[in-house]
């Protein structure tokens, strides 16, 4: 009898590829899930905000809509390069955050998932390091973006 | 015999607050209508730290620099606002006065959870008003009422943060 056989049948299926984008700040090739990607966009001017939260001093607003904004340049130590800059989007669990990154556009790769490799140094919150075109490139976790900062003091 | 067309109109109350929006350098901030008791000018203020006024003394509190911004408070527009919660009160120097605005409660909303540290206890939080994002001050930290602490951790929305806030009357 064939029936209940199908249930046997089932494959379960394992992500074995990651869908990332890179992009670039100071140069540095820096990688994002898609999923936690909302967009990239032109950068538009900011607005400072009086804040004492480690990288999170300003604001993004678009029509009606206002978005925090994180410094990962700042964080890094780089300077942004090319213009006109871009921001992206990225899928914070607290909410959308503006991210400025180089005018560099740009571009959506598949990763190996096997390929991964932890990272040791932890400067940043990452899901690992992966080799893309010869190059080591952070994949960045932008949804817990910030969060290992939180107990920096400043001032 | 019906009357057709005729409705009950139902008015439902709008809550409503109001602000004085000033500028300190290139930041608007708004402090809550309620606690303003005069706006000065500089000539009008003198030259005195304190400003007494109706018998009251109002201690001079120089927002700019506990919010460390970049302001010019020697121009032409130069205001000393008046404020008082009633236990407190404080002279506040503003680089510009721009306006009273009465807001829809609805059209104020929370500072994002990204931002973790004293500046929650700064600004209650935030509105549009003629373009420009506008911070509402915590009229408490503003007069020394309240001091500068980190607050519990946040819950707060996790959407992104819109002109229409689910959290209707906490953000002013």
């Amino acid at each position: 009898m064939l029936r209940g056989a199908r249930g046997k049948q089932q494959v379960q299926v394992t992500k074995r590829s990651w869908n990332v984008v890179v992009f670039s700040i100071g140069g540095i090739k820096l990688a994002a899930r898609t999923e936690d990607v909302g967009g990239v966009s032109p950068w538009t001017e900011s607005i400072p905000v009086p804040s004492r939260t480690p990288f999170v001093q300003a604001m993004l607003k678009r029509e009606n809509h206002v978005m925090p904004v994180y410094d990962l340049a700042a964080r890094l130590s780089r300077t942004l390069i090319g213009s006109p800059l871009l921001c992206l989007v990225a899928r914070h669990l607290d909410g959308p955050m503006a991210i400025c990154i180089d005018a560099d556009m740009p571009s959506l790769e598949t990763v190996d998932a096997t390929a991964i490799r932890s990272n040791g140094s932890e400067d940043i919150e990452t899901h690992g390091t992966v080799t893309i075109a010869g190059n080591d490139v952070a994949i960045v976790a932008l949804q817990r973006l910030g969060r290992s900062t939180q107990n920096i003091v400043t001032r | 015999m019906s009357l057709r067309g005729h409705h009950n109109s139902t008015n439902l109350p709008v809550e409503t607050a109001s602000f004085l929006v000033i500028r300190l350098g290139d930041s608007y901030v708004a402090l809550p209508a309620e606690g303003v008791r005069g706006v000065l000018t500089q000539e009008e203020a003198g030259n005195e730290q304190a400003v007494t006024s109706a018998g009251t003394i109002f201690q001079p509190v120089d927002l700019a620099q506990r919010l460390s911004l970049v302001a010019h408070l020697s121009g032409l527009e130069f205001r000393t606002v008046l404020y008082s919660t009633g236990r407190s009160h404080s002279a506040i120097g503003a680089e510009q006065v721009i306006g009273l605005t009465e807001v829809e409660r609805k059209d104020c909303f929370p500072l994002p959870p990204q931002f973790q540290r004293d500046e929650r206890n700064w600004f209650q939080g935030m509105m549009l008003y003629q373009e420009q994002l506008v911070l509402i001050l915590n009229p408490l930290w503003v007069l020394g009422e309240s001091a500068d602490v980190v607050p519990a951790p946040l819950e707060q929305g996790r959407e992104m943060v819109a002109a229409t806030p689910a959290r209707i009357g906490e953000s002013c």
